[in-house]
């Protein structure tokens, strides 16, 4: 019986993820999408080529969709003219930010990987925790930090007056979008490459060396292969995340930097779900076909290797020996360009949250929390269950989101015909635009379905972790599968013919040896959690299942300290102590669970 | 409440994801093409008479900062309440305000609420546009204060949106830093280079005011070649109010398109008040009256006429005006003296009426828009 069980838990759990996904992700989704697809029921093409065909979005590109025939000739024109300057249009400009956001992020981010796998110091571990902070921050409260730091009368220009240097203007202009979202994505890059690079196996290493390669032929062996994989997620992820950007490209850029995601919002605003659906059904086209040429290329990588002690750290503070060295110099520089981008701007909040408008300090913005959490009016939006609510769903969201995000996981690694289809289909919450997401659970869920002339809805607390789960665990998968795959399947082989069912050998011996990615995924989830709003606000809806980032926003609205920002600013600034509390934790009790 | 709720138990809301999985196979039509069936008994009490007392739970849709501690909704609450013992008032605050109320309608889903707050003219338009029988009911011509309403403010030709306060569009401006700007061709002097700061007219609603504005000074044919000027000269368009405000707070700009209420927050002893100037270009402002209307289906169609009468009272106006910072609709409202110090309005008030909007207002913010954007 318990046999039984076991080997059904497996399947048993690959349904219940796609039952999930159904009911919180795909069916909201299609319904929207299929807008684009449909009209009056009947498959048509018409309003995606309606997108394609039009040179605002589309620029040059559009001759492809309008007159393919005149496409050589075409070219031979422009060529004629002098290769004259082209127009890429919106989705062209889109994809030309996001790139460069992506190479600012991998610069930005893979020496901090370097740092936290390589090198030894006190408060590493902190650190390490700390560096998904600006993952959960709310777009509104980077704007103001970015503005407190980088703006005409900010920070960094008083900082460069002190020296006669400046003023520099980095806002409202294509550099400030690229440095808010390598803000946002850095982390991520140096996460996921810290923890390959932790993954690295020692003896690999030194019996390279003993054959006789040099420590440069080591690394590029042994090392980079293990390093690739993470940071190529790590970079298509962020080409995906900047290249849905939205709220923080017209809060510090400005309407002309304006991307796709903006105008997908501005049609939902003003109900035209058809055009709205064919602009998000070409992005998230993009998206998943980008997923998916990543994925067949990671299938191709997977090498097998074993599970064993990663490489020696070294010591990143020597004493004066420290600032002779070349390597700790350039690491120093790091560091500063990390204060300027990362510190600054959370500084920046944090200063802003006990600062008048007219530069004064004042403790009334904190005040306002407590007055608020003692305040008896209805429609009140209190911290402390905002607090709580956040913490109790991003715990439900990791529970769900690990065993989701492991299993599917599972299923990927297995290979077969059609499974790297599959993973991206089952990426497809990280490729669908938030705003495409909400408006999917608000018919579906919220006003509900009509089945066997039932209306059912679904909202409230349980609905909500649900949604989050969804968007987190392919945060779970993405880190998990490489390592998964990577597991020399001897391991598991071994175990087997030993008669141990696959989820055994799966709980007891596969995932104790990746518990690192386990750990963390499980950080992500809980991540996408506390930062998630769309969703969240439309499910809390009516309820008291607000969230830290959901009081945030109504404190914005809140005029009863004036018209400023001050009370979201001090929300802002509980959201990242308690985030940063509970990443610490995560990370210490998970590291009690890694061998 | 209850029905909103999520099933309750764990085991149920399996159920109800299995439900919805087998749902999205069904594939004639969306299942959300309710037929209204729920909808059909709910005029069953607009036959109680005026005279009786009113009872019930009125049900108010609005935004978020209409509610909570000190917000003029809760005032209207306690005092509408206090008046008549047998009924409460309940705030409801979709994230996406009446959008919520027009999709629902036309997927057949119930409405939940009685009387919407909250409403301004290109949204009404918008809920006409997108739905073959109305949103909301008449109410003007049975509203006791109907004839208080400054007929200037009036939205809707069919007496369903009913205004309770007004704001107007304006400039706030660092006198220490530029001299006031007269018309809105001084915003192409070169002495405003880069000095302007507005929002994004798709969704932001000062920053749609401020387009309308240039609209209704320059002409449906000029507005655009004013706006490329603009842009030359370097005007920000941002997100929305509060990026755009916290902007100029910080000195990115001198000048930034807000609400001529804006010296009512800052007033006081050792206030510097010369950031807190207030330009009306063209001698103008554009007024964006905010409007109450109530549901269609609403089954407490009576209670919901009353609360609006009572939003409409001289007093209620005043202290509405005083908490949403905001003019009062009504000529008779008695204003706090020192709200009337600080709040300004303009010498001429401006505003697109509803046909104005109607059919036009989309295709307005898109070629803007676009042209913004420049591809």
């Amino acid at each position: 019986m318990v046999r039984w069980a076991e080997r059904a838990a497996l399947p048993v759990a690959v349904a219940a993820t796609l039952a999930t996904m159904a009911v919180v992700f795909y069916y909201p989704v299609g319904t929207v999408l299929a807008e684009a697809v449909l009209v009056a029921g009947r498959p048509t093409a018409g309003p995606i080529l309606d997108v394609l065909t039009d040179p605002f979005y589309t620029g040059v590109a559009h001759h492809l969709f309008a007159n393919p025939l005149g496409v050589p000739g075409g070219i031979l024109d422009w060529i004629a003219s002098g290769f004259s300057a082209v127009s890429v249009g919106l989705f062209g400009f889109t994809a030309y930010q996001a790139g460069l956001s992506t190479v600012a992020s991998v610069a930005l981010g893979l020496p901090g990987a370097y740092v936290l796998a390589r090198f030894e110091f006190r408060g590493l571990r902190t650190l390490r925790s700390l560096t998904i902070l600006p993952f959960v921050l709310p777009s509104i409260m980077v704007a103001v930090g970015f503005v407190a730091m980088f703006g005409r009368t900010g920070l960094l220009n008083d900082f460069l007056g002190l020296f006669g240097v400046g003023p520099v203007n980095v806002l409202f202009t294509l550099p400030a979008i690229i440095i808010a979202h390598a803000f946002y994505n850095a982390p991520l890059v140096t996460r996921l490459v810290t923890t390959a690079w932790e993954s690295v196996d020692r003896r690999q290493v030194e019996s390279a060396r003993a054959m006789g390669a040099s420590p440069f032929q080591a690394f590029r062996d042994v090392v980079v292969p293990t390093l690739l994989p993470a940071l190529l997620t790590a970079a298509v992820l962020t080409f995906i995340f900047t290249f849905m950007s939205f709220p923080i490209v017209l809060a510090l850029g400005g309407l002309e930097l304006a991307t796709v995601e903006v105008w997908i919002y501005a049609r939902v605003q003003s109900l035209d779900m058809t055009e709205a659906a064919a602009l998000a059904t070409i992005e998230t086209a993009l998206s998943l076909g980008l997923t998916y040429l990543y994925l067949r290329y990671e299938a191709r990588q997977r090498s097998a290797s074993g599970a064993g002690r990663s490489l020696p750290r070294t010591a990143l503070v020597s004493g004066w020996k420290t600032l002779k060295d070349p390597l700790r110099l350039a690491l120093l520089g790091y560091g500063l360009v990390v204060t300027l981008v990362f510190v600054g701007p959370l500084l920046s909040l944090l200063i802003e949250s006990v600062t008048t408008p007219n530069g004064e300090f004042t403790t009334a913005y904190y005040e306002f929390l407590f007055a608020q959490q003692a305040a008896t009016a209805v429609g009140t939006t209190r911290p402390l269950p905002a607090i709580v609510n956040s913490l109790v769903f991003g715990a439900g969201s990791l529970l769900l989101a690990v065993p989701m995000g492991i299993v599917v996981a599972v299923v990927a690694t297995r290979g077969g015909r059609g499974s790297r289809v599959g993973e991206a289909l089952l990426s497809a919450p990280l490729a669908v635009s938030g705003v495409i997401v909400g408006l999917g659970l608000l018919q579906t869920a919220v006003f509900g379905t009509v089945l066997f002339g039932y209306r059912f809805t679904a909202a409230g607390p349980l609905a909500i972790v649900f949604a989050h789960a969804a968007a987190a665990y392919p945060f779970v998968t993405r880190n998990v599968a490489p390592a998964l795959g990577s597991l020399n399947s001897r391991f598991r082989d071994a175990a087997r013919s030993l008669g141990a069912s696959r989820l055994r050998a799966l709980i007891e011996i596969e995932l104790p040896l990746i518990a690192a990615a386990v750990i963390a995924g499980a950080a992500f989830a809980f991540a996408i959690s506390i930062g998630e709003f769309d969703s969240t606000v439309l499910l809390a809806e009516g309820l008291d299942s607000y969230t830290m980032p959901v009081a945030l926003e109504r404190y914005i609205g809140n005029r009863s300290l004036g018209p400023n920002l001050g009370p979201a600013t001090a929300m802002g600034t509980v959201l990242l102590f308690i985030t940063g509390l509970s990443f610490v934790a995560i990370d210490r009790l998970g590291g009690r669970w890694e061998p | 409440m209850e029905r909103r709720t999520f099933f309750k138990t764990v085991g149920a809301g399996t159920v109800v994801a299995l439900a919805g999985c087998s749902g999205s196979q069904t594939d004639d039509g969306t299942p959300t093409e309710g037929t209204g069936t729920e909808t059909s008994t709910q005029q069953t009490s607009t036959s109680t008479s005026t005279e009786s007392v009113p009872s019930g739970s009125l049900t108010v849709a609005t935004y978020d900062s209409f509610t909570g501690d000190g917000s003029a909704g809760n005032y209207l609450k306690s005092q509408f309440e206090s008046r008549y013992s047998d009924v409460t008032v309940e705030f409801t605050t979709p994230e996406n305000g009446i959008n919520q109320y027009i999709q629902r309608k036309q997927q057949g889903a119930s409405i939940d609420a009685d009387l919407f707050v909250g409403l301004n003219t290109g949204e009404l338009v918008r809920a006409d546009s997108e739905l073959e029988t109305s949103l909301f009911s008449q109410s003007l011509s049975d509203l006791e204060r109907r004839d208080a309403i400054n007929p200037q403010l009036e939205i809707d030709p069919d007496g369903r949106a009913v205004p309770y306060d007004t704001g107007y569009i304006s400039l706030v401006y660092d006198e220490g830093n530029i001299e006031e700007p007269q018309t809105f061709d001084d915003l192409l002097k070169s002495e405003y280079d880069n000095a302007l700061i507005t929002q994004n007219a798709q969704q932001s609603d000062p920053g749609r005011a401020f387009l309308l504005w240039t609209i209704d000074a320059k002409g449906e044919d000029d507005y655009l070649d004013y706006w490329s000027k603009l842009q030359d000269n370097g005007v920000k368009i941002l997100e929305d109010w509060q990026p755009a405000y916290n902007a100029y707070t910080n000195e990115e700009a001198p000048m930034v398109v807000s609400y001529s209420t804006d010296q009512v927050y800052y007033h006081g002893e050792g206030v510097d008040m010369s950031r807190h100037q207030i330009g009306f270009l063209n001698d103008q402002g554009y007024a964006n009256p905010e409007a109450m209307a109530r549901f269609a289906d609403t089954d407490l169609p009576d209670l919901a006429r009353r609360f609006m009468d009572f939003v409409l009272q001289p007093a209620q106006q005043a202290e509405i005006a005083v908490r949403n910072v905001q003019f009062p609709a009504v000529t008779d409202a008695n204003l706090p003296e020192e709200f009337s110090q600080y709040a300004y309005e303009p010498p001429e008030a401006v505003t697109f009426g509803y046909e104005r909007l109607q059919g036009n207002v989309d295709t307005w913010i898109d070629d803007w828009a676009r042209q913004v954007v420049g591809y």
